[in-house]
C-alpha cells in the first residue's frame, strides 16, 4: 500500500466499519444470533452441569459468550458478502480505490467488536436472572486474552472473507462451519473429550487458544504457561491468518475477476 | 493521446454444462474489438442484448480480465495498473442495484466518497453540489429504499462523480426509466460532456445514440460492425426506404418469409403492445408494398407505410447483416 495513501485508506476503514455497525444494530436476525442463541445455549449448559458439584458458571459463560462470537463472525461477515453481491454493491466496491480487503477488514473489525455482547449478555443472564456468583479470577489476564482473541477472530475472518467473497454458494459453507468449530475450539467442554485425532486440527484454530485464555483466567488458575502458551499461539496464528489472508485476497480477486464471480450476472 | 485505447480485445466465458458428464462450454462474449475514444468525446457502443457491450464496459473499469488483447484507460493498463485506474474512473451499470438501499442518499454518496478516497472537506461540499446536479438535493436525506428508479440511477451519476474522474463509463443509464426521467439522464449526461469528461456510453436505444453521441460503435455478437458518426452511420441506409407494416396477433416466423426475397435488404419485428410492426428495408421503395403484402396474405394487417430511414434502420440493417 503506497504511504502516502494511508490516510485514506484509514478513512475508508473507518467508513466500512461505520457502516456494517450501523446495519448490524438493526438486523433481527444478527441480533438472534448474537444474544438469543448464545442464551439458549448458556442456558442448555448450566442445566446440564447443575449436577457436578463444581463453580461452572463462568465457564459456561464464556463458552457460550464465545460460540456467539464465532457464529457472529461467521453469520455476520458471510451475510454480509451474500447481501453485497445480490444488492449489486460487491462488484462496484471490487472496482474501487480502496482494496476490497481494506473494506472487508473495517466491516470484520466491526462485526467482532459488536459480536462481544454475547459474552456480556450470557454474564447478565447468569449472573442476575440464575443468579449464579460469577466472579473473574484474573481480571487483567482476562481483560488481555479478551484484547488477543478480537485480533484472533478478526484475523481468522480475514482468512475467511475472500473465500465467502469468491464463492456465491457461501450460505453453505457457513451452515457447515458452525458446530465443528464450536467442537474443534472447545467453547463449551474441553477438546481432552474429543478423539486424539482431532488435536491438531483444534490448535490450528485461533478461537481454540482464545478459549484456553478465556477459560485459563476466568474460571481456572491464571496458570502462566498456559495463558502465555495460547497467547503466543493466538498471536502466531493471527500473524499467520492474516499473511494468508493477503495471499488469497489477490489470488482470489483475480480469479473471481477471471471468472466473472463477483456479480450475478 | 486517446483516454481510451482497446486493441484486439477478446473476452471468452467459461462454464460447464451437464452434472454427471461435465463438459466444458465456452461463450465468445467480445470478439476482437479495436477502438480508441478521444480525451473529451462522448463515443457509444450501441448492439442487442447480448452483443458484448456491458462486458466491454467491465474490462475497461477492471471487474473482468480480457482473454486476450490489451486495453488502456487515461494510458493505464486495465489489467496491469488497474489500481492505479480504479481512482481516475467512473462507472455505472443500468439499473437499480449498486447503492446501500437502507441509506440516505447523502449517507450513500459520503460512504462511497470515504472509498473514493475524497477528502472529508472535499466530499463535505462536493455532495450537496452533486445531489444539486442530478436533481436530488431535497430528497437527499430519505433512505434509498423509498427512491424512484429514476433517482436511483440519478444517485448512481453523483456516486460516479464524488472523485471527480475524468473518464466516466455509463452502461446503459437510462435502461427501465419512464420517458422524464431518461430525459433528464440524457441531459445530465449532455452537462457532463459540456464539463469536457470523455464519456462510453453503452445504449439500444438509437434515438439516444443519435442525440448524445459524437461517434457509434454498432456491435453485434461481440464484434463492431460499423464504426461510425450517426450521420455517417445514416448514410449507410441513404438509399433505402423502409416498409412499416402493422400486424395483429402473427407468429415470428413472418419476418421469416420475407427474409429470402431478393428485393429486401433486412427486416424485422418487434413486439408493440397488441400490435406488432413489421419492418422491410428495400430499395425498390413504394414498389415493393405489393409484393410485401402478397408475403402477408392471410394475415390481420393493418396500416402500410413507406418511409425515410433513420439511424434505427442502418443500426437493424447492420445487426442483421452482421448476424
Amino acid at each position: 500500500m503506497n504511504l502516502l495513501q494511508a490516510p485514506a485508506q484509514m478513512r475508508a476503514l473507518r467508513a466500512a466499519a461505520t457502516l456494517a455497525f450501523l446495519s448490524n444494530a438493526f438486523d433481527g436476525f444478527i441480533v438472534f444470533t448474537l444474544i438469543v442463541q448464545p442464551l439458549v445455549i448458556a442456558v442448555l449448559g448450566l442445566w446440564i452441569l447443575r449436577g457436578t458439584g463444581q463453580d461452572y458458571g463462568i465457564y459456561v459463560v464464556v463458552g457460550s459468550g464465545l460460540t456467539g462470537l464465532w457464529s457472529g463472525l461467521l453469520f455476520i461477515s458471510g451475510n454480509s458478502i451474500t447481501s453485497e453481491r445480490w444488492t449489486g454493491t460487491l462488484e462496484m466496491i471490487a472496482a474501487l480505490p480502496t482494496p476490497l480487503a481494506i473494506i472487508t477488514l473495517g466491516k470484520t473489525m466491526a462485526n467482532v467488536s459488536q459480536s462481544l455482547v454475547s459474552m456480556i449478555g450470557a454474564y447478565l443472564l447468569a449472573s442476575i436472572f440464575l443468579g449464579y456468583p460469577l466472579t473473574v479470577n484474573q481480571p487483567i489476564l482476562f481483560t488481555a486474552s479478551l484484547v488477543l482473541m478480537v485480533f484472533a477472530f478478526v484475523s481468522l475472518g480475514m482468512v475467511m472473507a475472500p473465500l465467502f467473497i469468491t464463492n456465491p454458494d457461501v450460505q453453505r459453507w457457513q451452515n457447515a462451519m458452525e458446530f465443528p468449530v464450536y467442537i474443534l475450539a472447545g467453547f463449551m467442554f474441553p477438546i481432552l473429550m474429543l478423539p486424539t485425532w482431532t488435536t491438531p486440527l483444534s490448535y490450528l484454530l485461533s478461537p481454540y487458544w482464545a478459549a484456553v485464555a478465556l477459560h485459563e483466567t476466568s474460571s481456572g488458575e491464571g496458570d502462566p504457561t498456559t495463558v502465555g502458551t495460547a497467547w503466543v499461539a493466538m498471536i502466531v496464528l493471527s500473524v499467520f491468518y492474516l499473511i494468508l489472508s493477503r495471499y488469497l485476497f489477490r489470488v482470489l480477486l483475480r480469479r473471481a475477476r477471471r471468472d466473472g464471480t463477483l456479480g450475478l450476472e | 493521446m486517446p483516454a481510451i485505447e482497446v486493441d484486439h480485445l477478446r473476452r471468452i466465458y467459461r462454464t460447464t454444462i451437464g452434472v454427471v458428464r461435465r463438459r466444458a462450454k465456452e461463450v465468445l462474449a467480445v470478439d476482437d474489438l479495436t477502438f480508441e475514444v478521444g480525451e473529451g468525446e462522448l463515443f457509444g457502443m450501441l448492439g442487442p442484448n447480448g452483443a458484448g457491450k456491458t462486458t466491454t464496459v467491465k474490462m475497461l473499469t477492471t471487474l473482468l480480465l480480457p482473454t486476450s488483447g490489451t486495453a488502456r484507460v487515461m494510458g493505464l493498463d486495465v489489467v496491469r495498473q488497474a489500481e492505479a485506474l480504479r481512482g481516475r474512473i467512473g462507472f455505472i451499470f443500468g439499473g437499480e442495484r449498486g447503492l446501500y438501499w437502507r441509506l440516505s442518499g447523502t449517507d450513500n454518496l459520503r460512504y462511497f466518497a470515504s472509498l473514493y478516497h475524497v477528502e472529508p472537506t472535499v466530499s463535505k461540499q462536493r455532495i450537496p453540489y452533486l445531489l444539486e446536479l442530478v436533481g436530488l438535493a431535497d430528497r437527499g436525506a430519505e433512505k434509498v429504499e423509498g427512491y424512484s428508479r429514476g433517482m436511483k440511477q440519478r444517485l448512481h451519476i453523483a456516486r460516479t462523480l464524488l472523485h471527480d474522474p475524468p473518464v466516466l463509463f455509463l452502461d446503459e443509464p437510462t435502461i427501465g426509466l419512464d420517458p422524464i426521467g431518461a430525459r433528464e439522464m440524457r441531459q445530465v449526461v449532455l452537462d457532463l460532456q459540456a464539463e469536457k469528461k470523455t464519456i462510453l456510453l453503452t445504449t439500444h436505444y438509437m434515438f439516444e445514440a443519435d442525440a448524445l453521441c459524437q461517434r457509434l460503435a454498432v456491435v453485434n455478437h461481440g464484434r463492431i460492425v460499423a464504426l461510425d458518426t450517426p450521420q455517417g452511420l445514416k448514410r449507410l441506409v441513404r438509399d433505402m426506404s423502409v416498409i412499416e407494416v402493422e400486424l395483429f396477433g402473427v407468429q415470428h416466423d413472418v419476418a421469416d418469409k420475407l427474409r429470402g426475397q431478393a428485393y429486401v435488404d433486412s427486416v424485422s419485428l418487434e413486439d408493440q403492445d397488441q400490435r406488432q410492426l413489421l419492418l422491410v428495408q428495400t430499395a425498390r421503395g413504394s414498389e415493393a408494398v405489393p409484393d410485401v403484402l402478397l408475403q402477408l396474405e392471410g394475415l390481420r394487417i393493418g396500416k402500410v407505410t413507406v418511409r425515410e430511414p433513420t439511424l434505427e434502420d442502418a443500426y437493424v440493417r447492420l445487426v442483421e447483416g452482421a448476424g
